[in-house]
């Protein structure tokens, strides 16, 4: 049996997706030291964690040093790499919108959109057939319509509450958003019995 | 943008140094024989071609395409695969000289990078076209010929993973109520997202029977166990009968250890019209290479006869094929001025002796020492009053 290396977001996804595994009769231990460890081996189930920022478990997935990841669908969405996306497995459920400050509407030369996610923002708007300037940013998306550097920002929204203690209003859904399952192309084909049972097994605990 | 360094290179582009350029003459030298043996004959086409004729016609994707434009006003494109150049001169010129052409070709190809530029946008490519038969022998010899192709490189960790236009898009119109949907269906395969694809099934609100038969073939077609699992969902079997013969014909080549079914698999370009498939090896993280039946891009150009091939990378081979050793011995012939005849001739005997031989003066060197050191023999040639 090959050994399987799987890439997952560091914090609460990974523990999530481990019950999941766990409860997916994989033999994994039920505590796991996770403190600053990047590794972590099971010789029982010849499985290998790689613990990763959440946006650079594609990245892994895609040059083929892990087999398998879970990242969530807003960063597959953005970085557009060649992964296969096997399940959903509907952890930390989300989705992605367009928010601003109440009442307003966006500037009709070129609105500002202040985003982590450029690529998402710039689709949509592309789509709508609006054209937008993209500001992108890193993180407190939520203060650029508080101080005037953007009318709308793109954000991933989970129950809300940044947005309203922050006075901000919803406006557009743009797309759900949840953890996936993903697979390198060719581990997928090389070692496609073990992914298939893998997969076959975490569908029966999707919930 | 900051301005240009004196020794940088073009996004993508790669200088080949003398390591790894003796790997590539040696895999270009096992492939040749190894597909001259096999009948193929090779062929170079050229660098450049007209954006409109090849660039249109090729299955890369506009995004990827180098493009210049000539003094007339023309629009050009270096080449971004062979299949297409081949087919051009194939339709235009040779296919009335002989038919079928069975063609080979080991050639760099270019396809612009956008995202991380330490990826390659230059790379060598090796491969197969057979045009001009459109029976399931020449697929089989296709899938045949590719795999004993990859075992001559030694590398034993590989699989052929082979699906068919025709039997996935038959199944995808017959399962839903129209040609849109099953585009987007066929979008979402040839982007590997199955969930994307259950989402889709669901949203589409199909009447139940299809929409079942949709999701559960989308689990079964992905890992064939049998051919005959398929047949459920056909209606005409004539695309599945092919796939059978192209497997009996494997098997009798006793090569279906090698190979897998995969029905769900696509291109974004519909000149593939048949069987078509893709080749992954351990040791690399992306496929090795691809191939399959292209009939519409002979159409494209005006020839009405079936064709098939492959294609592989050779930068990715080098990748996954296991270390060879290569060498024949390196000698250093050390000369005196003075022995400078004595030298040459020197280095003409050890050369029959198939050694490579450098010939090096002790004026031009700085550090003889530090130099005597890269080569495995050293003769000195002294000059006549030395040697007294």
């Amino acid at each position: 049996m090959n050994e399987l290396t799987i890439a997952m977001p560091k914090g609460r996804i990974f523990e999530e997706a481990y019950r999941m595994l766990i409860e997916a009769g994989f033999n994994l231990p039920e505590e796991v030291e996770m403190s600053r460890k990047l590794m972590i081996e099971i010789p029982e189930e010849q499985i290998r964690f790689i613990l990763a920022k959440p946006m650079d478990v594609p990245v892994y997935v895609e040059h083929g040093v892990a087999d398998i990841g879970i990242a969530g669908k807003d960063v597959l969405l953005e970085q557009q790499r060649t992964v296969h996306e096997l399940l959903d497995l509907k952890i930390s459920d989300c989705y992605i919108a367009s928010a601003g400050l109440p009442n307003t509407t966006m500037n009709e030369v070129a609105p500002r959109i202040a985003t982590k996610y450029p690529h998402i923002a710039m689709k949509y708007y592309k789509e709508m057939g609006e054209q937008v300037e993209i500001i992108e940013l890193n993180g407190s998306i939520e203060l650029a319509p508080m101080i005037g550097l953007a009318d709308r920002i793109v954000d991933i929204v989970s129950t809300g509450r940044t947005l309203k203690e922050n006075g901000l209003v919803e406006y557009e859904r743009i797309t759900d958003v949840s953890s996936r399952l993903i697979a390198n192309p060719v581990s997928y084909r090389m070692k496609s019995e073990r992914i298939l049972d893998l997969v076959s097994r975490l569908k029966k605990c999707v919930k | 943008m900051s301005s240009i360094k004196l020794f940088e290179k073009p996004l993508g582009m790669r200088d080949t140094f003398p390591g790894i350029y003796e790997k590539l003459e040696a895999v270009r030298e096992t492939g040749r024989s190894f597909l001259r043996a096999r009948g193929y004959e090779f062929i170079k086409t050229p660098t450049v071609e007209y954006y409109d004729t090849v660039g249109k016609a090729s299955a890369i994707y506009d995004a990827s395409l180098f493009k210049l434009v000539d003094s007339q006003g023309n629009t050009l494109v270096l080449r971004p695969d062979m299949t297409t150049p081949i087919a051009r001169v194939a339709t235009s010129k040779l296919l009335k000289e002989k038919i079928p052409q069975r063609l080979a070709y080991f050639e760099n190809v270019f396809r612009a990078q956008q995202t991380e530029g330490g990826r390659p946008a230059e790379f060598e490519q090796m491969g197969v076209e057979i045009i001009g038969d459109s029976s399931v022998y020449a697929d089989a010899e296709a899938i045949v010929t590719v795999i004993e192709l990859i075992q001559a490189f030694g590398i034993e960790s590989f699989k052929v993973t082979i699906g068919h236009a025709g039997v996935l898009n038959t199944i995808l119109q017959d399962y839903t109520e129209s040609v849109e949907e099953a585009n987007a269906l066929r979008h979402l395969l040839v982007e590997r997202n199955y969930v994307g694809f259950e989402e889709a099934v669901t949203a589409f609100d199909l009447p139940k029977t299809k929409s079942d038969a949709l999701l559960q073939f989308i689990e079964e077609a992905t890992n064939v166990l049998s051919l005959m699992d398929i047949e459920k969902y056909m209606r005409k079997n004539v695309a599945l009968n092919y796939m059978r013969q192209l497997e009996q014909l494997l098997r009798q080549a006793g090569l279906v250890e090698n190979v897998s079914f995969d029905f769900t698999l696509t291109s974004h370009m519909n000149y593939y019209t048949g069987m078509l498939f893709e080749v992954f090896a351990a040791g690399s993280g992306f496929p090795l290479g691809n191939g399959g039946r292209y009939d519409g891009l002979l159409k494209h150009f005006g020839a009405t006869v079936g064709a098939t091939g492959f294609g592989l990378r050779v930068d990715r081979l080098l990748e996954v094929m296991p270390p060879q050793e290569i060498e024949n011995v390196t000698a250093l012939i050390l000369f005196e001025p003075s022995a400078y005849t004595e030298a040459l001739q020197q280095a003409a005997i050890l050369r029959e002796g198939n050694r490579r031989v450098t010939m090096q003066s002790t004026v031009g060197l700085e550090n003889v020492k530090a130099y005597k050191e890269q080569f495995q023999e050293v003769v000195y040639c002294y000059g006549q009053e030395e040697q007294l």
